[in-house]
This record gives structure tokens, C-alpha cells and sequence, in this order.
């Protein structure tokens, strides 16, 4: 008996290497790997970019240890730098338009009948959150975690805990967490007060400066509840579902989101106010998924539905599959199919003399629209056993862009800001 | 054998207990990192009932289990229960991954090899003629229902040890939160590190000369040997080891003489030892391409 060996890792790119088949034909008969690695780095980079609109850098770096007794701790610190403009609500018009910050220290040009933005969009936000799970006994397991993000004109802080038992030989897994959140919105010149007029641009004010924080913030609380069930249906599919509610109140509104009055009679805007939302909102979620793992091929599939006492209603089909392409590659297709209905008080605009409803906003986002998305990632696993993932996505938004209650003037433009966004990323993780 | 003869001790300097039993023809053993002795009895009885169980439904040794039920069908078909289902659909997935050289119907070739140390090679007729008794291919595999040609045999031996200690681990996983090694003879698996730390596993000198080889630390994973030294026909100075090519029904050519593997689970490990002997002179290169950690031993004088 001479000679010993002892190899660790090969350079070389192996058509032979069939260990990720193997481990998942193992996993089938019910064995599954322990997590080799105590400690797992994940590092990751996003680019999104609207097109002509919103451009955002997002670095991410998370650490994840595992303890002993199946005590797991994660610290994620994300860091975002965005730039660009978005739509500021008010709507296309004849003249070209200008607009002023809540201080009245900046301002910005809209030309003649393109969709209001605004340009002075520019920020950077830090978030960092930590949590960890902690096994009570051999079926039951408390997570808690704790969650801080910043802005220079929003700040947040979250909380939350969870309870997981394990039933059923471990086939069932029941959860239930609660969490609750504070932001505080604190524009430079303060917060807008619903409904008030935007002020009158100050005789010095420039073109496209930031908006920096520091002014007076108003504050919002969101308590959240979850309850949720996973089921191993068979050795290769997996059902969940979960309800969740959340309560938010406080101040809701865009501190940056305008409405046109316009002439009831041309469409052409008089003058513009800050929008007004509810200051209480209750939301439900449902959501369902199935996960099938049929060797080389998974399945993910998932159904999602909420509802709210504003009046928005979505459904969300998400669809990732993902294909092992040899033991060190696979690709994953997805597509999203998202719809929502409007806000009760969404409108695109206020008719000058009619009279103010209780509350408006002209914001996109809470106003009916459909959703795709289409996006492929791709992982690799180099030769030093590090992950390395690159993903693509396409987002586009379709709206009603010729609406019934448009009229005058108004008739003549999109009154449905399109948005197509891109996202590319890039994420690289390792463990030792 | 009865559950009762579990002996469990822990050595003064140790923190952890040792629960030691018999089955599968091997010394078991699991370390259980807990101070509540009742509590480590009770845990050591559930691995040794649950490796005892898996013995007696696949043992080859046993006339009232479905191995023999499947071996003895002449031909008829067969209804597996789900567990023996998984196992066949785990054997039929690694023989399409070895390109057939992984193969739970190799059996009936031990007609024709014995590997007892002599020169005793059988003539290429005697081989040539069993081959038509083995191949997965010659096998229905509908599950649940499985049927074997006449003559034909199914031996899931080099999978059931490893499947026995990944069970028996995990198990023990859903019972405590503590740190276990679950060691069935020399294959073996650790889930989570004793409270002093990982565990200190010893990879044996296959022969068995004195003591391990080499000592690693593993806190998680499987770690399984495959091959046996003491196994092999000696004749005009050539040494044909125990590990046959079920397409030739000849041992593999310059196969090491041992392979242990580290994985992430204790079948994982096992498989992939049991592949890297059938690939012969390419063990070690095969091995690399799986990037795993692994020892293999070869003999300076290996055919």
C-alpha cells in the first residue's frame, strides 16, 4: 500500500463531473446535504434602468453563518445609488410647463406636450438588516430580525419575528410572523400639506438641482401579520400558501407627487396641487406556490393576490424554471404576468371648479395597468467551487394611455406614462 | 437482533456519548454531543432500529424481504414499496450518470468471481456466459413495479449502508438539536459540530495497519470508503481487484485498491467512491472533475 493521494480541487472543466446529479438523485430518496459551508458570502451588483427615465446602481453584500444547533445569524447590507427622473403626475399640456419643489428652492422645465417629470431625481440609500434563526426544540424555530434603511429624505426602521413548527414527520411546516415598520418622509422645505398649491418658482431657483433632506419629517407605521403553510405534496413537489394583512397608517402621500387643474373646458392645466392620499390602508395578500423538481428541471410557480381598502386589486403569475445544463451550468427563463386595478381616488387630473374630492393622487402606480416581465438568468460554478450568476430582465408597463375622461387638449397626449425598464445583475457567492 | 444491545459510554474526557451497535455485518457507532445519558440511550436505539430496519428490507442475506421477493420472481413482476421505489429510481439514475458502469444487477457475476486471495481466475467462457444475466437494461423498471429477467439478481448493498446512515442522521437531526456523528463501519455522516467543536474523523489505511492514515475535521457531510484491500485474485503477478465492469464482466484495469470520499451527505460520498473505483486508472481524475475531497490508495503492484 505506497502511494496515498489527496486532491481537493481540479482545474479542469469536467464533462465527466455528474455530483450535482448525483446529489439531487439523492435528495429524492430523501437525503439531503447537509450544508457543507458554515459561512456563505453572496456579493451581487444591479443595474436598472427606465428607459430615458430612472437609472439605479445597487450593490449588495451578504454573510450568513451557521452555528452551532442550528442557530443561523445573516447581516445584508445593500447600498443603492439612483439618478434620473420619474413622473411627477401632473399632465402633458399645449405650453411647456414648470415645476418647483415643495421649498420652492428648485424648480424644473417641461416641454409642450410631453409627460411631465421630474428630473431631480437623485439619491442614495443604504440599507443594512440582520437576522437569525434560533431552533426552540427539535420542531420548532424562532427567527427575529431587525432592519434599518436611509435616505436623505426617508428613513426606516422594521422589526420582525417569526414562529415555524414542524408537523407531520417534518412534511408540513406551519409559520406565523409578525413585523412592524416606522417611516419618516422629510423633504427639504417640508412636507407639502394635501391638496395645498405648488408653490411659485423663487426668482433664483436653477434647473435640475437634488433635493437634499433635512426638513421637517412626517411619519407612517406598518404592522404586518403572516401566516403561512408549506406541504411536501411527494418527494419532488412542494405546495405553500400564506395570507398576510398589513395596517399602514400615517402620512401616505408622494411628498414629490403633483395633480394638474385643468380648465374645464380646453384640458389646459391652471395650476398644480400636491396629492392627497388616505392616511389609513389595510391590505390582504394570498398568496399560492408550487414547486416541482424533476431532476435536471425545477418548477416554480407562483400566484399571488392582494387587496386593499383604497380599491387596488392585483394578481401576479410568476413563472421561473430553471434547467440544469451540465453539473456546473444551468439557465433560468422567467416570466411575470402582473395586473392591478386603480386606487378609488386615483384621477389623472382635477377639473378647475369642481370641486375637491376627499382625497386624489395622479400617480401611476396606484392607477390600472398590466405588467410583463420576461428575464434569463444564468449560473455558473467556476473552477474554485464560487457561484457565478448573471441575469437579465425586461420590464414593460402597458396603461390605458387614451382614457374616456380625457378631454380638450388632453385627448391629444398619452396620459399613461409608458415605463420599460431593464435590469441586469450580477451576483457572485462563496462559502468556506 | 434486539434493539437492547446498544452499549453506550462516554470515555471521562469526552463530552459526548458514544452509542455502539452491530448491523449490516459492521461496528456502529453514533456520538451524540448531549449530557442527558437517558436521552442519548433513547437516540442511539432509534439509529440502530432504523439501520436494523433497512438491513432487514434490502438485505440479500434475508428470504423474507423484497430483494428476495424481486430475486426469486422468475421473471414475474413485482411491486416495490415507495422506499425500495426510490432506491431503484436512485440506482437507475446512477447507472445512466456512469454510462452503465454503476450496476445493481452485477450480482450474478459473483458466480463466476470469487475473491478469496487465490489465483483462481475463471475462464473467459464461464464470464462471457453470465453476461447475459446482468444489465440494468434487461430490467422493467415501471414503479412501482419492477421485473427481473430469470436469473438475474438486484443487490442494493452498495447503497444501503450510506442510505442507512443518512437516514439514521437525519433522524436524529429531527430529535435534537445537538451535534451528531452517525459512523456505521467507517461510512459516515456528521450533522453539526459538538459543542468542543467539529469532529475528529480517522481515515483508515485500508488494510488495516495500525492507525488512521489521516485525520480530518468535519462538523458537516458524508464520508464513505468503497473497495476493500483484502479482496483481490493474485495470478502471473497480475492482481485483479474485487471491482467488476459489469459490461465485460472482467474486473476494472488498474482500479485503486480503496477510494473514501467527502461529501455533502454519506450516499453522495458513497456513490462517488463506488464511481471512482469503477473508472480504474481514471479514479483520480474522475474524482477531481467532482470536486470533492478524496483519498484514494493504490498498491504499487496493481494490475
Amino acid at each position: 500500500m505506497g502511494v496515498t493521494r489527496e486532491d481537493r480541487v481540479g482545474p479542469r472543466r469536467g464533462r465527466r463531473a455528474i455530483r450535482g446529479a448525483l446529489a439531487a438523485a439523492c435528495a429524492l430518496v430523501g437525503v439531503h446535504a447537509a450544508p457543507a459551508r458554515a459561512t456563505v458570502i453572496d456579493t451581487g451588483l444591479l443595474y436598472y434602468g427606465e428607459l430615458s427615465r430612472v437609472t439605479a446602481v445597487e450593490a449588495v453584500g451578504s454573510l450568513r453563518q451557521e452555528f452551532a444547533n442550528g442557530r443561523t445569524g445573516t447581516l445584508r447590507l445593500v447600498y443603492d445609488a439612483l439618478t434620473g427622473a420619474s413622473p411627477n403626475g401632473a399632465t402633458p399640456a399645449r405650453a411647456a410647463q414648470t415645476f418647483t419643489s415643495p421649498s420652492g428652492m428648485s424648480g424644473y422645465r417641461v416641454a409642450p406636450g410631453t409627460t411631465p417629470l421630474d428630473g431631480t431625481f437623485r439619491d442614495n440609500r443604504v440599507e443594512l438588516s440582520a437576522d437569525g434563526t434560533l431552533p426552540l426544540d427539535r420542531l420548532t424555530t424562532v427567527g427575529l430580525g431587525v432592519r434599518f434603511s436611509g435616505e436623505s429624505d426617508y428613513h426606516s426602521l422594521g422589526l420582525n419575528g417569526s414562529l415555524s413548527r414542524d408537523l407531520n414527520d417534518r412534511n408540513t411546516t406551519l409559520s406565523a410572523a409578525l413585523s412592524f415598520d416606522h417611516d419618516t418622509v422629510s423633504p427639504q422645505g417640508g412636507v407639502p400639506v394635501p391638496f395645498s398649491a405648488m408653490p411659485a418658482p423663487a426668482p433664483s431657483s436653477g434647473e435640475g438641482e437634488g433635493e437634499g433632506g433635512g426638513g421637517p419629517g412626517v411619519g407612517k407605521d406598518v404592522v404586518g401579520a403572516v401566516l403561512s403553510a408549506t406541504q411536501v405534496l411527494d418527494r419532488s413537489t412542494l405546495l405553500a400558501a400564506s395570507w398576510s394583512v398589513s395596517r399602514l397608517s400615517g402620512y401616505q402621500s408622494d411628498p414629490y407627487k403633483l395633480m394638474s387643474v385643468v380648465d374645464p373646458v380646453n384640458g389646459e392645466p391652471v395650476r398644480y396641487l400636491y396629492e392627497s392620499r388616505p392616511e389609513s390602508r389595510l391590505r390582504h395578500a394570498v398568496y399560492g406556490q408550487l414547486k416541482r423538481d424533476l431532476g435536471r428541471f425545477t418548477l416554480d410557480l407562483d400566484y399571488r393576490w392582494t387587496g386593499d381598502d383604497w380599491g387596488v386589486r392585483s394578481h401576479a403569475v410568476d413563472l421561473h424554471t430553471r434547467w440544469d445544463l451540465n453539473d456546473r451550468q444551468f439557465v433560468q427563463p422567467h416570466v411575470r404576468w402582473y395586473r392591478q386595478t386603480a386606487a378609488d381616488f386615483h384621477r389623472l387630473f382635477l377639473v378647475n371648479g369642481a370641486g375637491l374630492p376627499d382625497h386624489a393622487t395622479a400617480d401611476a402606480r396606484l392607477d390600472a395597468f398590466t405588467a410583463w416581465t420576461f428575464g434569463l438568468k444564468h449560473g455558473r460554478t467556476l473552477a474554485n467551487g464560487h457561484l457565478l450568476t448573471v441575469r437579465g430582465e425586461y420590464y414593460h408597463q402597458i396603461g390605458e394611455r387614451h382614457p374616456v375622461a380625457a378631454f380638450g387638449d388632453l385627448r391629444d397626449f398619452s396620459l399613461f406614462p409608458a415605463l420599460d425598464a431593464v435590469i441586469v445583475q450580477v451576483g457572485y457567492s462563496f462559502g468556506t | 437482533m434486539m434493539t437492547d444491545d446498544v452499549t453506550l459510554e462516554r470515555p471521562a474526557a469526552q463530552g459526548h456519548w458514544t452509542g455502539r451497535f452491530t448491523a449490516m455485518a459492521s461496528p456502529c457507532e453514533v456520538l451524540i454531543d448531549l449530557d442527558d445519558e437517558a436521552e442519548c440511550r433513547r437516540l442511539a436505539r432509534l439509529a440502530a432500529a432504523e439501520a436494523q430496519r433497512i438491513e432487514r428490507a434490502w438485505s440479500r442475506y434475508r428470504d423474507d424481504n423484497i430483494i428476495h421477493a424481486i430475486n426469486t420472481s422468475g421473471g414475474r413482476p413485482v411491486t416495490v414499496d415507495p422506499e425500495t421505489a426510490q432506491m431503484l429510481d436512485l440506482a437507475a439514475r446512477c447507472h445512466e450518470l456512469s454510462g452503465g458502469r454503476f450496476d445493481v444487477t452485477s450480482g450474478a457475476l459473483r458466480r463466476a468471481w470469487r475473491f478469496d486471495g487465490t489465483d483462481r481466475i475463471p475462464a473467459p467462457d464461464e464470464v462471457r456466459a453470465l453476461l447475459p444475466l446482468v444489465g440494468w437494461r434487461r430490467v422493467r423498471w415501471e414503479p412501482p413495479v419492477l421485473t427481473l429477467p430469470t436469473g438475474m439478481e438486484i443487490d442494493l448493498g452498495g447503497l444501503g449502508k450510506e442510505y442507512a446512515v443518512d437516514r439514521a442522521a437525519e433522524l436524529l437531526g429531527r430529535e435534537t438539536a445537538a451535534g451528531v456523528l452517525v459512523n456505521f463501519g467507517g461510512d459516515l455522516r456528521a450533522s453539526g459540530p459538538a459543542r468542543s467543536g467539529a469532529w475528529e474523523v480517522g481515515i483508515e489505511d485500508p488494510e488495516g495497519r495500525g492507525a488512521g492514515l489521516r485525520r480530518l475535521s468535519v462538523s458537516r457531510g458524508g464520508l464513505a470508503t468503497s473497495g476493500d484491500a483484502r479482496r483481490f485474485l493474485l495470478r502471473d503477478g497480475i492482481r485483479y481487484t474485487h471491482v467488476l465492469n459489469p459490461r465485460t464482466g472482467w474486473p476494472v484495469r488498474q482500479a485503486p485498491a480503496s477510494v473514501t470520499v467527502l461529501a455533502d451527505s454519506c450516499l453522495e460520498a458513497g456513490l462517488l467512491a463506488t464511481l471512482g473505483l469503477l473508472h480504474g486508472r481514471e479514479a483520480e481524475g474522475f474524482l477531481r472533475e467532482q470536486r470533492v475531497r478524496f483519498w484514494c490508495w493504490r498498491r504499487p503492484d496493481a494490475a
